[in-house]
This record gives C-alpha cells, sequence and structure tokens, in this order.
C-alpha cells in the first residue's frame, strides 16, 4: 500500500536531539501507567467538486509499557547504629523509592557486606547474627516487633516510599567494632496485594513484541556506584552499619555508712564502740545505652571495725540500701552460687569482694555490708 | 558533541490495521518510535519503527499518511489530529509541514501566537506542553493517485 520510504538525514549535534526528544521532568506518578492504551485518530475534511466531505484517519495504538525504576537509600541520618555486645533485633533503617509509571512488588534481601569504598566509613570486623528484613507495615518510620513482620515491599504506588529494616542480633562477646550490613532490592510484578509478585525480567529487546502487552524495560541507575550494582539491572542496593561505639560507661560509686545499733540507744543509735555499722555501696552506671559488664566491687573495712561474718546482700537499693538483696556467703568458693552475683570477705587483707556481673544502662545495683566498731 | 551519519529510515507500517473508510481519500495513521542500534564502525543508526516498546519520556513520532484513491483531485484538505492523553507534543517531523497548533481545539495557529489561562485568570505563553490539537492545511488539492504524509514529533508523558 505504502511504498518503503528511505531518507537520510545528517544530524549536527545532540543538542538537536536532545531539545525536542526529552520530556520535561516529571515524578513517577505523573507519569503514563504501564498498560495504558494510547490512540491516535485524526479526523479530515475536503472537498471533491466542491461538496464538502468528512473521514477518520485509521487508529493507531500502542501500550505503554513498563519503565522499572527505583531508588534504595540507607535512612539513617548519615549515622551508624550505636549497638552493645549481645543486644538483639539491633536495627538499620533503609528507604525504597518506587519511580516506575506502575505499582510495583520488592522483593528484599538483607546481607552482610565488606563493602567500604567510602560508602561507609569503618572497618568491618563482625557479622550480625540472624539477619532479617522487615516492611515498615503500619508506616510509622520505626520496627515494631510483630508488627512489621512483612519481608517483601508489596504493592508500592508511584512515587510511594517505605521504610525497610534490617534487623540483626550482635555477638555475645568479642572485641568488635563494626558490622556493615547491604540491602538489596529487587523490582517484582505488582498487581496482587498480599502477594509477593515474580521478580521481573526485562522483556528481550531483540523479542519481536505484539504491541499490545506491557513490556518491562529497567531503567534503574546504579544505584551504590561502585559497581556492584549495575544499571539497567532492576536491582538495587544500599549499605548500612552496626558500630559498638561506646567503650566505656560513666560507672560510679555512693558508699554510706548507717549505725544500725549502739545496744544504748533504741531511736537513734550513736557510734559507741560495740555499734553495729552498715555500709552501703552503690554502683551507678549513668550511661543510659550500654551496660557494664564484668563489674566487680572491692572494699576495704576500715581500721577499728570488725566484719559481721555473712552480712554481704546485694540487689537493688531500696529501704535502708538493699530492698531484698540476695545473701552471700564469706568464702571465694563461687560453685554454690546460684543467683547471679558472687561475694566473699579476705579477712587477711580485710578486703571485702563483691562480683556484681552487669550493670545495665541506666542501672544501680547496692551492696550492703556491716561492721561492728572495735 | 558528536557527529555521527545517522540513517533515518521511515519503514513502511506493515503491521495490521483496520481496513480504511470508504473514499477517495485514504489516510493512515501510526505511530513511531527511535530505534538506535550502534555499528562496529561507531555509527549510530536511528531507524524509525512501530511504537512497541514504549516507556514513558521516550520520544514518538505521529504519522499521518494520506493517499488519494479517487479518480477527481481532492481540495481544501484539513487533518486534524487531536493530541492523545499522555502525549505531550514536541515539534514538527523533521521531515514534515509544520502544523497549525492549538490548545483549545478551536483556534489555530502558531504556538507563539497561543495562550493558556491560568488559575490565577491571567494568560500565559503556551508551551509544547499546551497542545491539544495538530492541524494541518493543505494548500494544494491532491490529485488523483497522490499521496504524502505528515508527521509531528511527541513524547509520552
Amino acid at each position: 500500500m505504502f511504498r518503503n520510504r528511505v531518507r537520510t538525514l545528517l544530524l549536527t549535534g545532540s543538542a538537536a536531539v536532545a531539545s525536542i526528544g526529552t520530556a520535561q521532568a516529571q515524578t513517577a506518578a505523573q507519569n503514563t501507567t504501564a498498560g495504558t492504551s494510547i490512540s491516535n485518530t485524526a479526523s479530515v475534511t475536503y472537498t471533491v467538486n466542491g461538496t464538502a466531505q468528512t473521514t477518520n484517519s485509521t487508529t493507531a495504538t500502542f501500550v505503554v509499557d513498563r519503565k522499572v525504576n527505583f531508588t534504595v537509600i540507607a535512612d539513617q541520618g548519615g549515622t551508624k547504629t550505636q549497638v552493645n555486645l549481645g543486644q538483639t533485633d539491633a536495627v538499620t533503617k533503609f528507604k525504597v523509592t518506587n519511580t516506575t509509571n506502575g505499582i510495583q512488588d520488592f522483593f528484599l534481601d538483607p546481607g552482610q557486606s565488606l563493602i567500604a569504598d567510602g560508602l561507609v566509613t569503618g572497618i568491618d570486623d563482625f557479622d550480625m547474627g540472624n539477619l532479617r528484613v522487615f516492611v515498615d507495615s503500619n508506616n510509622n518510620g520505626v520496627y515494631d516487633p510483630g508488627v512489621d513482620t512483612r519481608a517483601y515491599i508489596d504493592e508500592l504506588a508511584p512515587d510511594a516510599s517505605i521504610a525497610v529494616f534490617i534487623v540483626g542480633n550482635v555477638p555475645g562477646s568479642g572485641t568488635l567494632s563494626q558490622a556493615n550490613v547491604n540491602l538489596q532490592v529487587i523490582a517484582a510484578a505488582g498487581g496482587q496485594a498480599n502477594t509477593r509478585g515474580e521478580i521481573l525480567l526485562p522483556t528481550d529487546l531483540n523479542l519481536a513484541n505484539a504491541d499490545n502487552t506491557v513490556d518491562i524495560v529497567f531503567a534503574d541507575d546504579d544505584n551504590d556506584g561502585i559497581g556492584v550494582d549495575l544499571p539497567r539491572n532492576g536491582q538495587g542496593r544500599a549499605y548500612a552499619s552496626y558500630e559498638i561505639g561506646t567503650r566505656n560507661v560513666a560507672l560510679t560509686v555512693t558508699k554510706s555508712a548507717l549505725v544500725l545499733s549502739d545496744g544504748v540507744n533504741t531511736l537513734n543509735p550513736k557510734s559507741l564502740p560495740g555499734a553495729t555499722v552498715q555500709y552501703c555501696l552503690l554502683v551507678r552506671n549513668a550511661t543510659l545505652t550500654a551496660s557494664a559488664n564484668g563489674v566487680q566491687l572491692n572494699d576495704v573495712v576500715p581500721a577499728n571495725t570488725t566484719y559481721v561474718p555473712g552480712s554481704i546482700t546485694i540487689g537493688a537499693p531500696g529501704g535502708s540500701c538493699v530492698l531484698l538483696g540476695s545473701t552471700e556467703d564469706d568464702d571465694a568458693d563461687d560453685a554454690t552460687e546460684t543467683d547471679g552475683v558472687t561475694a566473699s570477705f579476705n579477712s587477711t587483707n580485710r578486703n571485702m569482694n563483691a562480683i556484681l556481673g552487669t550493670v545495665g544502662g541506666g542501672g544501680v545495683t547496692a551492696v550492703a555490708f556491716k561492721v561492728t566498731i572495735n | 558533541m558528536y557527529k555521527c551519519l545517522c540513517v533515518v529510515v521511515v519503514a513502511a507500517a506493515i503491521h495490521a490495521s483496520p481496513a480504511l473508510a470508504a473514499g477517495p481519500l485514504q489516510v493512515e495513521s501510526r505511530v513511531l518510535t527511535e530505534q538506535k542500534t550502534r555499528a562496529a564502525d561507531g555509527t549510530v543508526r536511528v531507524a524509525l519503527v512501530p511504537a512497541r516498546r514504549i516507556v514513558p519520556g521516550d520520544r514518538v513520532t505521529f504519522v499521518l499518511a494520506y493517499r488519494n484513491t479517487g479518480t477527481q483531485p481532492i481540495g481544501n484538505v484539513v487533518l486534524d489530529n487531536p493530541v492523545p492523553k499522555g502525549i505531550a507534543y514536541r515539534a514538527p517531523a523533521a521531515t514534515s509541514a509544520a502544523p497549525d497548533l492549538s490548545v483549545d481545539g478551536k483556534t489555530y495557529g502558531p504556538l507563539a501566537s497561543l495562550r493558556v489561562a491560568t488559575a490565577t485568570g491571567t494568560t500565559r505563553a503556551a508551551t509544547p506542553n499546551d497542545v491539544t490539537h495538530v492541524r494541518w492545511r493543505l494548500e494544494r488539492p491532491i490529485t488523483a493517485g497522490a499521496q504524502g504524509q505528515l508527521a509531528f514529533d511527541a513524547v509520552l508523558r
């Protein structure tokens, strides 16, 4: 019906191409949705021998294809997540934004990472345990255990963003400083709520394809810029770090003495010879974010006093010193101890030793013992 | 800036199209898009192919190919092509006569003469994005058996 027309055209520069070939900057939501059918028909008027006539052109139709594009970034304000040994469910936060011209699902894959390369600073020297990934299902920007349980992004609308959390456990021991993690995001087919779609594959550019199908075209950038992620692969990656940055805590000990009885006065006992005095030691960790582990307390019983055997008690502060504290024996053999704290009194050097173990962030442990005045 | 010898091939639109209306003037609408392939010698070959893989931001060319199949000349031919939804007009195609444009389907003229009402009650100069209709008036009658084509470039929003 129509002859083939072959023309040659000398384009003198790229500017001329760009000036007419690009759309104005617009957001994904303004993009024409994938699957939209676009039809073009012209109406024609003309005259033949003075008689007006009208006709229409044929209709040309094509279907808008899916331009898969999205971004994934670490959403931590440029900081590392501060963690402590043994911490569980430590969170790093990411943000995924869908810039596809259609609703998308995204498959999420958390991983350990050694990558530094300016993306994250510091040396990765340990791995997080039990690494998991969760989507911020209730959209409050905070990981809520038991609420944010979905491990893939479901039905993310064009231009919409959602937070994704990598959650992991810090090893309980070791000299550790930093663990890097990465979140890999892979575009998957949307369209069915509460179901993770299949991972998208780009339509083969060499395959002839029907006009009435929605082809998949990857348009995503190299998300990390270091070659781990590649442009136009339907995947993205971002990196974040966990750091054990707290190396010391504000640990203080406050000591006070209280005369319990002097054998003479009932109401206000005085420090008379023979009086029983309770020493109270409050071990306070003023750092809220980190526990002090392996805390030991040593106190030499003052001269001119005699330690009251079996008088050491350890526990939460309250009452005259310790409220409902443990009762500790005086020997150094801790094999029979089951309450987690141990204590001993060395009669040779008159040293009271209390092994308190862990004093939590913001926590206080009280130790009391008694002496009599010689 | 690169210089390349680009070959534009206006492909024959051989994909199925609905039967043309009876009448001496047959007008076929086609949508074409650029397909760039880089040859081994570094030249870029740009072919216009039927629009099949189109995503937002892609350039498309709308073509109206007309032909007088009758025995009499056809005069006063006016082809009015409403710009489809989702399409932003850009420019006349390189090989086509320049069309008149309209932002309302009533007033036609060069883009520079068109104005658009704003939300504040004033008007501003129209941009290619505002164009809603593209219209060609053929100066001369189409003689019997003659044919030609008109085209404009656009972008998928």
